[in-house]
């Protein structure tokens, strides 16, 4: 289900009415179900997946506090996955919507998970911890990378066979990828490593770790949470406040106002330039990348503050993802200010364990490199990602080698030119950084990119779609700079209440004026 | 801390003011929008001063025209009511306007009016129809054709979609929003993105309307629905004592051996039965069969202006003929 699908807010509503009048363990209930409907709309067979990570992720987390579940009871969670698969098999009228393959899988799991939980309990004291770690965290990536990187890696590793004159022949299986899998396989990971590090503990049962794991407004696309964050908020009822609900119905207005205003008509323009046929001179090629820009800015920090704020109507608070990530000064300024969550799991589970910045500039730098190649390649399985992850690899490279670059990153005291210039260059660069992530593939960046060296007019006149992307980008940019002081982008709190009012009236206006079509998420992708 | 803000209180007294104010001064204004072209009067806008403008609003696109509501006794008034093919590019290159020229050329005072709009069937033709007839025409050319019933068929259940319960559509029955929205694709969306933008938005249920094109009962039932509704066009413009020549269409083809053809799909056996008293056929397909007439075609529809020039010059030659239009002053 959408965040701005028709259904959505009729959906919310009743959650939440039910929600309050519940005791917490009816909250949980709750919760689980509603978020299992959420994420079953687009494709319920693939709740099995989530189910199977719960179940792990539940099991190993206890396991590593040393806390040993009975083996019959660890069977009968893991053949939930298998019921779950059973029911879709028989109740769906598609032939074959269930592969056997799948349905052996599925009935191997229970068997194999509870043997190696078993068996994993044998092991030294000292070493018990670390293998359910190490279980946990390889389960979650071997999902991952085979829903997600298995046709991506073994397509290229055919295509290099045949450049190399081996031809196989080999047609490779049509893997789904599912929906919101790299962003709750991220978050279980966090939540084993925080129970393994000591920085968090684990969920008290089953229920409450499944409600949490499939939180349905940060389930799809974030934000990524910590346990430590979150699952304390699960394990306490929340008292009912109406400032739960102002704040909420404040970050949903937000929130659609960035996605359907901003980002949707953005999409026009960006869409166009990018497709491969148009007719591209300079302005049009500045005109499509701003206008993506904006619309992946609208795009996801739209659904964040719609995830927010649909977590804050229950009581439950998640952690912002943007702070205003187009002021930022520098590369390493823009990664603490744009996907805060993914960029934060980066920095804890990958670029600090790999050595972080603590064994000299060369390995800072190698790290850096891995980190956001990593980070490149998570948001989707294509070469074109990973030149996007090298771009700001490189980036993050130049600005920490040449001092005048690392000095313009510096807040500068009462140097405003300065400030401007740093933010100007570092917004110049995000754009090129846009363009390589946009670009369905490398012969449109190339377009693209000779663009500029054409001054001349094109058939369709630049001028009209340059208001056209104004109109949609200038009220955010507003927007932000009127938040800019209170650093939080939805918070008009210190406003005198007519001027909230008039706001509320023109986000909701300019809301309806483009309520016309639901376009999906760019996040539901990755 | 209150159930209700006053920012939010302020937000939603506004809101529900402008609602009123619209519904009491402006509900007229809003006729027509989201009927997908199934509202009988909306594009035509009745002034005080007696000038009805033609404009676009909701599912009809006329071109900006206006006229008096009261037709001068001594013009003559022609209204061209059809699809994307005889609207052409503007009022002034389509066969409408090379009309007028023609006719003033030869010293007729006269007016012609494209009333024509894309994807228009013989269902929402007949709406126009109806309307046009109002404004004392004294000629309606019908542009027959039989290839846009599919859309006639879409919009239709687009507006009863609209016209539903359902909770998608919730936003939009309020006048205000609907409005803004209306304001907003008129005057930016159209204005201010060219087409090669705006198509991607466009809905493209071309496969569906291939799979129905091909479907012979499908097709058959179409042409029947084009006939009757032809037919009560016919009858309507004889009770309202207007004179209406049907124009038939044809397609550029091409036939087993691959050579052009020109196909009229059974429409000028159909408009010739309803020749009669007052009502005059034209062969799209005979005027221009004699000529080299492929490069006279955009696509296998839509005519060039020199073909919409064409059809102006025939037609100019059957309204004399007929004896449609009044001598020369």
């Amino acid at each position: 289900m959408s965040f701005t699908s028709w259904s959505y807010p009729l959906f919310l509503a009743a959650v939440v009415l039910l929600y309050w009048r519940l005791p917490l363990r009816g909250r949980m209930g709750l919760l689980l179900v509603a978020s299992y409907g959420f994420y079953g709309v687009w494709d319920v067979r693939f709740l099995a997946l989530l189910l199977t990570s719960t179940c792990i992720d539940y099991y190993c987390g206890r396991a590593i506090v040393g806390e040993r579940a009975p083996a019959r009871q660890v069977f009968t969670a893991a053949s939930l996955p298998l019921v779950w698969l059973g029911g879709c098999a028989a109740l769906t009228d598609k032939s074959g919507a269930v592969q056997a393959w799948i349905l052996g899988a599925a009935a191997a799991f229970p068997l194999l998970f509870t043997a190696l939980y078993e068996l994993l309990w044998r092991k030294p004291e000292a070493a018990q911890r670390r293998a359910f770690l190490l279980l946990s965290i390889l389960t979650n990536l071997v999902v991952l990378g085979f829903f997600k990187y298995f046709n991506f890696f073994a397509g290229s590793l055919l295509a290099l066979a045949g450049q190399l004159g081996f031809a196989p022949g080999w047609t490779l299986p049509t893997i789904i990828l599912p929906v919101a899998i790299s962003f709750y396989t991220f978050q279980s990971i966090a939540y084993s490593v925080d129970i393994y590090r000591g920085k968090a503990q684990p969920a008290r049962d089953l229920l409450t770790f499944a409600a949490y794991l499939s939180f349905f407004p940060q389930l799809v696309a974030g934000p990524i949470e910590r346990p430590n964050d979150l699952l304390p908020q699960f394990t306490r009822a929340a008292e009912f406040a109406w400032e739960h609900i102002h704040r909420g119905l404040r970050l949903l207005l937000v929130g659609a106002f960035k996605k359907i205003f901003v980002a949707d008509n953005c999409a026009l323009l960006a869409n166009h330039v990018f497709n491969g046929q148009a007719e591209l001179n300079a302005p049009w090629a500045l005109l499509g990348v701003v206008a993506f820009a904006f619309q992946i800015y609208g795009d996801f920090s739209g659904y964040t503050d719609l995830a927010r704020g649909s977590a804050r109507l229950l009581g439950i608070h998640l952690n912002p993802n943007f702070r205003f990530p187009y002021f930022a000064r520098g590369p390493s300024d823009f990664w603490n200010r744009w996907h805060i969550t993914l960029s934060a799991w980066f920095r804890d589970y990958v670029y600090i364990p790999f050595g972080g910045n603590r064994a000299g500039t060369a390995r800072t730098l190698g790290n850096l490199w891995i980190t956001m190649l990593l980070a490149g390649l998570w948001h989707g399985a294509s070469w074109i990602f990973v030149l996007w992850g090298a771009f700001h690899a490189a980036l993050l490279t130049l600005y920490r080698l040449v001092p005048p670059l690392q000095k313009l990153e510096q807040p500068a005291d009462r140097h405003r030119v300065k400030d401007w210039l740093a933010v100007a260059l570092m917004f110049a660069f995000t754009l090129v950084g846009w363009a390589i992530f946009r670009a369905p593939n490398l012969a449109v960046l190339g377009n693209w990119f000779a663009a500029f060296a054409n001054g001349s007019p094109v058939a369709e006149d630049w001028l009209k779609p340059a208001f056209w992307l104004a109109l949609h980008a200038v009220p955010l940019l507003l927007l932000q700079l009127a938040t800019l002081r209170a650093r939080d982008e939805v918070e008009f709190g210190h406003w005198p209440w007519a001027a909230r009012g008039l706001v509320f009236l023109i986000l909701f206006m300019g809301i309806a004026s483009s309520a016309v079509s639901e376009q999906e998420f760019i996040y539901f992708q990755f | 801390m209150r159930t209700a803000s006053k920012a939010c209180l302020l937000f939603l007294a506004l809101l529900a003011g402008a609602e009123l104010i619209v519904r009491v001064f402006f509900a007229r204004n809003m006729a027509g929008r989201f009927d997908y072209g199934y509202h009988p009067t909306a594009g035509f806008v009745e002034q005080a001063d007696g000038v009805v403008r033609l404009e676009r609003a909701g599912g009809r696109r006329f071109f900006p025209q206006q006229f008096t509501r009261e037709r001068p006794a001594d013009t003559f008034r022609v209204f061209v009511i059809g699809d994307s093919v005889a609207r052409g590019k503007s009022v002034a290159s389509s066969y409408a306007g090379q009309l007028a020229e023609l006719l003033n050329a030869r010293g007729v005072k006269a007016e012609a009016f494209n009333l024509s709009l894309p994807g228009f069937g013989a269902r929402r033709k007949h709406l126009v129809l109806e309307q046009a007839l109002r404004y004392q025409p004294s000629l309606v050319i019908l542009h027959v054709n039989n290839s846009n019933e599919f859309e006639d068929e879409r919009e239709w259940r687009r507006r009863e979609e609209f016209r539903g319960w359902h909770p998608k559509n919730w936003l939009m029955k309020s006048l205000v929003i609907r409005r803004l929205y209306e304001m907003k694709t008129e005057k930016v969306y159209w204005e201010w993105l060219p087409a090669s933008v705006r198509n991607q938005r466009a809905v493209s249920d071309a496969d569906a309307e291939v799979q129905a094109a091909l479907n012979v009962d499908t097709t058959r039932e179409w042409d029947e629905l084009v006939r009757r509704q032809t037919a009560a066009g016919v009858e309507l413009a004889r009770q309202r004592g207007a004179k209406l020549l049907l124009l038939t269409q044809a397609r550029s083809e091409k036939d087993a051996a691959g050579k052009p053809r020109l196909g009229d799909h059974g429409l000028d056996a159909m408009a010739s039965a309803l020749r009669g008293e007052g009502v005059g056929v034209l062969s799209m397909k005979e005027v221009l069969g004699p000529l080299d007439w492929p490069p006279l075609f955009a696509d296998s529809a839509h005519l060039r202006p020199d073909g919409h020039r064409l059809l102006a010059e025939a037609l100019a030659r059957e309204l004399a003929a007929k004896g449609f239009v009044p001598a020369p002053k």
